[in-house]
């Protein structure tokens, strides 16, 4: 246990920061009180250089890398979120103090709270990443998770992100309960709750016939638990309320966060089922018997999830009217892309970036973190004065039409983060997309990639309306309403400003680096590095394990003498 | 970690792949210190620390003339700008050209910049496209003339386009940078993406530069007609390239060529049959894509729309530069038309079965053939002087191509070379006449031109390109036209093409003299244009109303009395000076092989026993061998096309505007030849009035089948939805029980699985 400790550096840094802002946020002092979003920021910033320079802990592991880079794009995402959330802690509060109309009261605060939740949850992000076991990875798990629910009830004084709050937390203890389930089957089933154990049980299982059914059952249960942190099918009916809910601050880190460490889960569950020709079961016990596909019902289950997330969400984000609903659907259906990658698994050749899924997945994550912030920053800047004076939150259509006349830069953030979230090519969000394709292409799952194509195309039909609508269409009436930032006095829209401007950054520069050859799919590569357990490869694939095969689809006799068929 | 392995992609990237064996130069200046020291030893810099300044420099200075858009830069600093980037890009090509020149060509390099795609999906299948430079002696060649051409027509528009100062200076410079590096990516890339890049790049600047005057709707039709018929033959290019990335894993040259010798082994033992139709097959396709940049039948018609543009953009764009991609793409893949000399066999019985009586170097040659003298009869016709010269440019790359087809790839890039000076210079004489007159190109208002003060120079440019182009005796023209004529005779089969192309240098040199007879002598008298007392925002008092008074604020037609035309500066005349004396000293070229090296030490180089084509041992015209004969033969054509000018047109006038000519009666087929023999009209009625009845069908379709169909699955949802919404509504536990019932039914499907 002690050895551990060397790997959790970051988490601690990230859990010592915490205490510091708690005790600088009850500070009566407002100035020092403000100190919050810097000691935070600086916190997430020394976890992201020590994520980067601790040495992963066991290189023989069969996700290597894995660790590392989940905890710095926890801290590089996280860098960005906070810059966002900084507009939303206690800012009508603190404004009603600088007009005067208010005394400053320190008891009425939640400032301090606030950011101690936020980095609570990217600590239970970090701890996700290098999950080593069942228990470590629930406890992870429901840290990125409690303290969300607080942060919506905290974002906003309305009533409706109280309703999102409740919504989401008794949800979010159904789904948990439910992974838990999954959990302690997988427990029943191979007697350890170590990730490793578990592997090397289900690879011995598998040798001899198959997983048992209550570790089959165990890991469905897990699954679909986790569904309900990416909100996918069928976990994802709280999605749109909650992100509705909760200020757009919260909805971008509520789009990211939990559904980061869902996806992290995943590959962590996934990875001790394996993908027959990966390194995890053999091919025979593979559902289509070819390479790299998921034991059986596991298979079906997730290939029936992706496709249904992905449309579902997709074809449901077309009907909305409200901007915020549109991209809690549209969240929904890039799930389902990346479980296309999920599904494809690491591959038959190695660490290569095209056809391994994990380091697709990972990419797809810093590309939608990114976007994601830059799309809800311009919400957040925005607001709207109701007729009855109160100040709420953009969110019709019609709030945003003829945004590029009224706010130009604004707009042109807006527009640049839509277009990386539909996968426009020469943004971020196309390169990132490219290897989910890719990816499962090689894993063979043709059907897939070719439903996923169609889904792009319907994102692009919703995508664009909201592009015309801010960029073509005149102001209407209710736009008139629509002020930024810069008329109301309130804190933290200079940070709301420079992490759009941040996230642009990052939406335009990383596909520079992409073509220059200082790839960032060569940290993704290796972050989805997947290495067959030592000794106990299945001797059946080796040639397509170790030493790439020269085609890449094996012959149609390897599946004709096995067990399965034989069955 | 990841900082490592940043640092080892980055270290050696600029690294040459196949570095050229650079001799000579070496000893001398050593010791450095003086000028000649600095010259000796710039020889010893390695090709891939300069070449990437080729497409570089252009590029950093369309970025500029943007800076200056954003900084509302009011004067000619963009114009100035580029005319250095593009002079030091010419410098370096220059410098190049040396480097290459000391290797004795015949070899290659591939300097590596960056890595562009690359997409191993699986071991030893990958798709890579990086962006490297191929110098080879047909890049020398090709970016020579086109960095040089480019550094003197922006000077030239410099002062032409001085009027528009301000936005639109910057726009166009903006564009005209872009056109140079999308041009050198074109001409250098080591491989057939970076080809199409640079292929679409410089279609865009073409539609960006021709839609200059935007405001102007035939302008804007012009420039959507070159867009949409170029993507005719962009779709043939990208078709090819990947019909070459399926047959030989590679777009790379390096990697493409080596390949090919074993195809061209079979071609020249006559064992067509043995080639697979389908890798033949990528020569059409690269025909098509090559027909439609330059502007052949039956892709031709945008080019004389194309005018619509700044007079600087025709010279560069539509008579130098861009419009012979299509000639260096098939030079530059030749040995894949050398491999598809047969008939395409295996496709009769198919619905391509009608190309496969004919291979695709006939389609080259042949579309080339009719396609100079279909122009060079239209240009007889015209009126309008800067569209006589589009039509000639439609005919001479005709001949290029024609010259492409008989396999006389030196006549071809000869013909190229050439022409790209004398065609620059007449186009920019008649810009200068255009600029200087308001706007006039009509032919029948003009005359007397070069006798008017201050036009000498331009008179006597025109002069140096009408005899070009007429191909008057030891004239450039006159011996690059030979080489494809020659050529042309002395391949059996294709005599009948040679006697259509030695009947089209006839038509040019008479509608060359035509032009140059009524417009630029003869009694003096003009008409200004219409830009005078017009219409738009682009100045119309053409950047120098505070020295004379053209009166353009006082009614429309007292300012034609006042009008007074006012010759070029010396920003024109220095360039019109300049490429004069270029075109005739391209004619060098010939007797010192310049060109023809340069060639026959590329990939254009036609291989030993030219396969299929049955050059006639002692093929003769008239008893004489067929390339002394022409130097008479042609000689006397083009004379007897200048005297029927001088005749009908300088002779025959009987006042400025009309001549002898007018009244010859022709009927019908002059009416025809004036109004293009109705080609538009033809493609209007078969092209276009089909698609335009089907687009009405497909669009009721969409309303009724499809939007139908869209708004049903809209209603589905919902319908759908009312029964499971109430939940929507605020009830926690609709979603849980919805949760639990999903979780149910996918249970239901891993048991119905696992059984």
């Amino acid at each position: 246990m002690i050895e551990k400790i060397s790997t959790l550096w970051p988490e601690i840094a990230l859990f010592m920061t915490t205490c510091v802002v708690m005790l600088l946020g009850l500070s009566a002092n407002l100035n020092i009180r403000k100190l919050c979003a810097p000691v935070s920021a600086a916190g997430l910033i020394i976890a992201g250089v020590l994520a980067f320079g601790t040495t992963p802990e066991n290189l023989s592991s069969t996700l290597p890398h894995f660790a590392m880079y989940g905890k710095l794009l926890a801290a590089v995402v996280g860098l960005l979120l906070l810059g966002l959330l900084t507009g939303v802690a206690d800012r009508q509060y603190e404004a009603l103090v600088a007009s005067g109309r208010e005394r400053f009261d320190p008891i009425r605060t939640v400032r301090g709270e606030f950011y101690a939740f936020f980095l609570f949850s990217i600590t239970g992000l970090m701890l996700c990443a290098g999950a080593t076991n069942l228990i470590w990875l629930f406890l992870a798990l429901e840290l990125v998770s409690l303290p969300t629910y607080v942060m919506i009830a905290l974002s906003s004084g309305r009533e409706r992100a109280m309703e999102s709050a409740v919504k989401y937390f008794f949800l979010g203890a159904l789904g948990a309960a439910i992974f838990l389930f999954g959990f302690v089957f997988i427990y029943g089933a191979t007697g350890s709750v170590e990730l490793a154990e578990i592997t090397r049980t289900f690879v011995a299982q598998g040798r001899d016939g198959g997983i048992n059914a209550i570790g089959l059952l165990g890991v469905l249960l897990a699954i679909l638990g986790l569904c309900f942190k990416i909100a996918a099918v069928p976990m994802h009916l709280y999605t749109p309320d909650v992100y509705q809910g909760a200020a757009s601050p919260v909805t971008a880190m509520l789009a990211f966060v939990p559904k980061a460490a869902g996806f992290y889960s995943l590959i962590l569950i996934l990875a001790c089922v394996g993908w027959g020709g990966g390194g995890g079961l053999t091919v025979t016990q593979s559902a289509a018997g070819s390479h790299g596909a998921l034991p059986s019902p596991i298979g079906e289950v997730l290939t029936i999830i992706a496709v249904l997330t992905m449309t579902i969400g997709n074809v449901l984000a077309v009907m909305q009217s409200s901007v915020k609903r549109v991209l809690a659907y549209s969240s929904i259906a890039h799930s389902g892309y990346m479980l296309v990658a999920l599904i494809a698994g690491p591959g038959p050749f190695g660490t290569d970036m095209p056809s391994n899924g994990f380091a697709a997945v990972m990419m797809y994550l810093l590309s939608y973190g990114i976007t994601n912030v830059a799309v809800f920053s311009v919400l957040a800047v925005l607001e709207r004065r109701q007729a009855d004076g109160t100040i709420d939150e953009v969110d019709g259509f019609g709030e945003i039409r003829g945004l590029r006349k009224r706010h130009t830069g604004l707009a042109a953030i807006f527009s640049l983060g839509i277009l990386g979230l539909m996968g426009f090519p020469p943004l971020f969000g196309f390169f990132a997309k490219l290897p989910l394709f890719q990816s499962g292409w090689a894993g063979g799952h043709m059907a897939l990639v070719l439903i996923l194509g169609i889904n792009s195309a319907i994102a692009a039909y919703y995508y664009l309306r909201l592009l015309s609508a801010a960029l073509l269409d005149s102001p209407e009436a209710s736009a008139r309403n629509v002020e930024s930032f810069e008329r109301a006095p309130l804190a933290g829209r200079d940070m709301a400003g420079y992490c759009a401007v941040l996230a642009m950054v990052g939406l335009i520069v990383l596909p520079l680096f992409q073509v220059s050859g200082l790839q960032p799919t060569r940290w993704a590569s290796d972050a989805g590095e997947y290495k067959a357990i030592p000794g106990l490869e299945p001797s059946r694939n080796n040639a397509t394990t170790l030493a790439p095969a020269p085609q890449p689809v094996p012959a149609p006799e390897a599946r004709a003498d096995s067990p399965q068929a034989a069955r | 970690m990841m900082m490592d392995q940043m640092m080892s992609s980055l270290s050696p990237s600029f690294a040459p792949v196949w570095s050229l064996a650079l001799s000579g130069g070496g000893g001398g200046g050593g010791e450095g210190g003086s000028a000649l020291g600095v010259l000796a030893s710039l020889k010893e810099v390695p090709l891939s620390a300069m070449v990437w300044l080729i497409p570089g420099l252009p590029l950093l200075g369309a970025l500029l003339a943007g800076l200056c858009a954003v900084l509302k830069v009011r004067s000619k600093l963009p114009a100035w700008l580029m005319v250095l980037c593009l002079a030091g890009s010419f410098a370096v090509t220059f410098w190049m050209y040396q480097q290459v020149a000391a290797t004795g060509g015949s070899t290659f390099a591939v300097v590596h910049l960056f890595d562009w795609i690359n997409f191993n999906w699986a071991p030893g299948k990958a798709f890579v496209a990086n962006f490297s430079l191929y110098v080879d002696p047909l890049t020398c060649l090709w970016m020579l003339f086109v960095t040089g051409l480019a550094a003197c027509i922006a000077l030239y528009a410099s002062e032409y386009m001085s009027h528009d100062v301000g936005p639109g200076y910057c726009r166009f410079f903006f564009a005209f940078g872009l056109f140079v590096f999308s041009m050198a990516c074109l001409v250098m890339g080591d491989n057939l993406l970076l080809l199409y890049l640079g292929w679409e790049g410089v279609g865009l600047c073409s539609y960006l530069l021709i839609g200059y005057f935007y405001q102007k709707p035939s302008a804007v039709a012009a420039a959507k007609k070159a867009f949409i018929l170029n993507r005719i033959g962009d779709l043939g290019l990208a078709l090819a390239i990947m019909l070459i990335f399926v047959k030989f894993g590679t777009i790379e040259y390096a990697k493409l060529w080596p390949m090919l010798t074993q195809y061209l082994q079979m071609a020249a033992a006559g064992q067509f049959d043995q080639i697979p139709t389908s890798v033949q097959l990528i020569a059409v396709l690269l025909t098509l894509a090559a027909f439609g940049k330059s502007a052949q039948l039956p892709l031709y018609v945008w080019l004389p729309d194309a005018m619509e543009g700044p007079t600087p953009v025709s010279a560069l764009i539509h008579a130098a530069t861009m419009v012979t991609a299509g000639v260096y793409l098939i030079a530059r893949t030749l040995p894949l038309f050398q491999i598809s000399v047969a008939p395409l066999a295996g496709l009769e019985g198919t619905w391509f079965g009608f190309v496969s009586q004919i291979s695709a170097l006939e389609i080259v040659a042949y579309g080339g053939g009719l396609t100079a003298l279909l122009a060079a009869t239209i240009g007889m016709a015209q009126f309008d002087i800067k569209r006589i010269m589009a039509y000639s440019t439609v005919s001479q790359l005709g001949f290029m191509f024609a010259g492409l087809g008989v396999l006389a790839s030196y006549g071809a890039a000869f013909h190229v070379f050439t022409h790209a000076f004398f065609k620059a210079t007449l186009f920019l004489a008649c810009g200068a006449v255009m600029h200087g007159f308001a706007g006039q190109l009509d032919l029948r208002k003009l005359s007397g031109v070069m006798w008017m003060k201050g036009w000498l120079i331009v008179g006597l440019a025109m002069l140096v390109g009408c005899l070009n182009l007429a191909g008057v005796p030891f004239t450039a023209g006159y011996f690059s036209k030979d080489v494809i004529l020659a050529e042309a005779f002395s391949v059996g089969h294709f005599r009948p093409l040679a006697w259509i192309l030695l009947f089209t240098a006839l038509l040019t040199a008479y509608y060359t003299f035509r032009v140059f007879f009524r417009v630029f002598v003869g009694p003096k008298h003009y008409e200004p244009g219409d830009e005078l007392h017009a219409h738009d925002d682009h100045g119309h008092d053409h950047g120098h109303g505070d020295k004379h008074d053209h009166g353009h604020d006082a009614k429309g037609h007292d300012a034609k009395a006042h009008f007074h035309p006012h010759p070029p500066g010396w920003a024109i005349n220095t360039v019109l000076a300049l490429l004069a004396i270029a075109s005739i000293a391209a004619a060098f070229a010939y007797p010192t092989y310049f060109v023809k090296g340069l060639v026959d030490t590329s990939t254009a180089q036609v291989a030993a026993g030219a396969a299929g084509h049955t050059h006639v041992g002692g093929a003769t015209i008239f008893g004489y061998d067929p390339h002394k004969a022409m130097y008479y033969i042609s000689g006397i054509v083009g004379a007897v096309g200048i005297i029927t000018a001088f005749f009908l047109h300088y002779l025959g006038r009987r006042t400025a505007a009309t001549s002898a000519a007018d009244n010859l009666n022709l009927g019908a087929l002059q009416r025809a030849a004036q109004n293009k023999w109705y080609v538009d009209e033809f493609y209007n009625f078969t092209i276009r009035l089909p698609l335009k009845v089907l687009s009405h069908i497909f669009h009721m379709l969409d309303k009724l089948v499809v939007d139908g169909l869209v708004n049903l699955a809209g209603l589905l949802p919902r319908a759908g939805g009312a029964g499971l919404r109430p939940s929507q509504s605020g009830v926690l536990h609709g979603y849980a029980v919805a949760m639990a019932a999903g979780i149910g039914v996918l249970g239901l499907v891993a048991l119905l699985a696992l059984r």
